[in-house]
């Protein structure tokens, strides 16, 4: 692939790198490739998993996080973040009277809100983060890798707070909104990497992914990643290869060159294709991935 | 024994993400077509391929549309769009045309209502609930969107329910703050002031208004939403109906797929086999000669998926409760290789 250093370098300088893409591509373990990477280069990273069943601490090989903030490696930690106990931190931390707080917080009415007012989950796990890179809390970091829901609610993950930007006007949560859209806004401080495959569905969505974050935000991601594409077969195939085998290697190698192509003539920007390899989803197949990256970028 | 897949008068399939599920239910309904029953396909979000394959049109985002398969049995296929859906709703239930007026020109239904959490399992339970009416159809095959937010679908109707039992709704009709009373609720409303000032201070009182005024349009819609909502419930877990898990291959696949069986089981939905797909063979292990590069891919991929299917099936402790259906070299693209992979699928059920 065509790429300059300055995709690394970039992704180096900044705060906040989003990992996002369709369900089932590979999304965690991207964002566990990056994560080491950031913090190979001596970024101080966090990890950051949404999702209530925890299934980043087996790529790196840790405890499950339970919550917590987990080391995972010199200048690299992680943890899963429950958006709905950092909107109930943000009632405590606003509501002085802590039997008040519990009252609201335990409230019906409260429960609903937090679940069903459009963003607000969205912002939250976006406010966690920039107030992380911010050294508002004791430990601090220097970028958050967020291993963002897959595409359809990823999406409205970035576009969240532009909109509810755009809706309040005053009062914190405006002004909080207000803050995180130009931070998403921002290349220079917040990058977007869309992770995909070579098949249709999932071409398709990083496609619109594309368009959606040039509309609402006017920005492009920093790099998509093509997961797991199948290596290139043999002119003849090896002795030993059944027949099924060879013809599923060369048609499931085709449609992944037809499904890249596709996308090639949709995203002109940095595209990394990754194999898929013969390694156990693991921490070692977070770094063999790592060092396939680092190959393809630089 | 025979889990009578198609016996069954609605068929839910579902399953994480990019495992399949949409095509295997497109393939069921050509094969239940082809046994003679009018199919209705319900689906989600289809590939363009797979639209093409089955020759169906935008306006499937309307109402179901007829499927020329040639089948016995009348294929239709209804394309679920929840905005689309939430707007025919506010139409057809919107006591009159003020009331669907104000629905429409609330900054949360334009901006976000696409994006609502929950909504779009939401319209797809008043799809199901609409159609499942229709006696056209004797079988109606429900595709639904990927694992957590197949579980949110599930969960709709429930949480309808309880939402609409909590009072919220009522509080939002009328918000405290907003309550008259005289001179003895003079305490209430001074206190309502203090909260007032704290939401606002907090998060702008224009919002909260705002989300109040959304809840107070919809209003007079929800009568008609509690009583659908109940009765979708009772369908899903009807003895009529069956839930098909399909699941990707791998054993690293078997936690997702067992939590999930855990789920629809304990929410006392009727669960039927397990179809786990996209499963890659196994290479002969006779040949003792080093295997070149690629092909040490497909013999850990074969021995991968072989392995996931012995661990599941000891697992599951019955043999019969698995049916596994092979990764094919390229996706079906016409009604012939669909209803070819029905055929086989059925096959592996019974």
């Amino acid at each position: 692939m065509v790429m300059t250093v300055s995709l690394l370098d970039r992704l180096e300088r900044q705060q906040l790198i989003v990992v996002t893409g369709k369900g089932g591509v590979g999304k965690t373990t991207l964002a566990a490739v990056l994560g080491r990477r950031l913090a190979a280069a001596g970024r101080r990273t966090l990890l950051l998993e949404i999702d209530p069943r925890e299934s980043l601490h087996q790529l790196l090989g840790t405890e499950p996080s339970g919550g917590e903030v987990v080391p995972a490696g010199r200048h690299l930690s992680a943890q899963n973040l429950q958006a709905r106990s950092v909107i109930e931190d943000l009632v405590r931390e606003k509501v002085p009277l802590r039997a008040l707080a519990r009252r609201i917080v335990e409230s019906p009415l409260f429960q609903h809100f937090a679940d069903g007012a459009p963003g607000l989950k969205e912002m939250a796990v976006l406010g966690y983060a920039l107030r992380m890179v911010q050294g508002f809390y004791r430990r601090r970091v220097d970028v958050v890798v967020l291993d963002a829901p897959a595409t359809g609610h990823g999406a409205s993950m970035l576009v969240a707070p532009l909109l509810l930007a755009q809706s309040i006007t005053g009062g914190q949560l405006g002004e909080m909104a207000a803050q995180l859209g130009s931070f998403i806004a921002d290349p220079g401080r917040c990058g977007v990497v869309v992770v995909t495959m070579g098949e249709e569905m999932p071409v398709q969505e990083a496609i619109e992914l594309v368009q959606l974050l040039d509309q609402k935000l006017g920005r492009p991601p920093e790099l998509i990643v093509a997961n797991a594409c199948y290596p290139p077969p043999p002119r003849t195939m090896p002795r030993d290869a059944d027949k099924m085998v060879a013809t599923l290697w060369r048609e499931r190698h085709a449609v992944n060159r037809r499904e890249l192509e596709r996308l090639g003539h949709n995203w002109k920007g940095p595209l990394a294709e990754l194999p898929l390899l013969p390694v156990a989803r693991g921490p070692a197949l977070v770094e063999a991935l790592e060092a396939c990256l680092e190959q393809e970028v630089s | 024994m025979s889990f009578g897949v198609l016996d069954r008068r609605l068929l839910v399939v579902v399953g994480a993400g990019g495992v399949g599920k949409t095509t295997l239910a497109a393939a069921l309904g050509i094969e239940s077509a082809r046994r003679g029953a009018n199919t209705l396909v319900m689906t989600f979000d289809p590939s363009l391929r797979l639209k093409d394959a089955l020759g169906v049109s935008e306006h499937a985002r309307e109402r179901p549309v007829q499927i020329k398969a040639g089948t016995p049995g009348r294929l239709d296929v209804a394309l679920l769009d929840a905005k689309r859906t939430f707007d025919h709703l506010i139409e057809t239930y919107a006591p009159d045309e003020a009331a669907a007026e104000r629905i429409h020109g609330n900054r949360f239904y334009r901006d976000l209502s696409g994006n609502l959490a929950g909504i779009l399992e939401y319209m797809a339970v008043e799809r199901l609930f609409e159609v499942s009416r229709d006696r056209t159809y004797d079988r109606i095959i429900l595709d639904t969107p990927p694992t957590r937010q197949a579980l949110d679908f599930l969960e709709a109707p429930d949480r309808m329910v309880h939402f609409l039992d909590s009072g919220a709704t009522r509080l939002a009709l009328k918000p405290w703050w907003e309550r008259g009373g005289g001179i003895r609720r003079m305490p209430m409303r001074l206190a309502a002031k203090s909260v007032e000032r704290l939401l606002d201070r907090i998060i702008g009182l224009g919002l909260v208004r705002e989300i109040l005024e959304f809840f107070r349009a919809f209003g007079p819609l929800y009568g008609g939403f509690r009583e659908r909502a109940a009765e979708v419930r009772a369908l899903l877990r009807d003895p009529q109906t069956l839930f098909l898990l399909v699941s990707g291959p791998g054993s690293d696949r078997i936690p997702d797929t067992l939590f999930f069986a855990r789920k629809l089981r304990e929410a006392g939905h009727p669960l039927g086999p397990l179809v786990v797909n996209q499963v890659h063979p196994r290479v002969g292990a006779e040949h003792t000669v080093r295997a070149s590069e690629g092909l040490a891919l497909f013999r850990f991929l074969g021995e991968r998926d072989h392995r996931g299917l012995v661990e599941l099936r000891g697992l599951l402790g019955s043999a019969d409760r698995l049916a596994a259906m092979p990764l094919e070299p390229t996706p079906p693209t016409n009604l012939a290789s669909l209803g070819t992979l029905g055929r086989a699928l059925l096959v592996q059920l019974s």
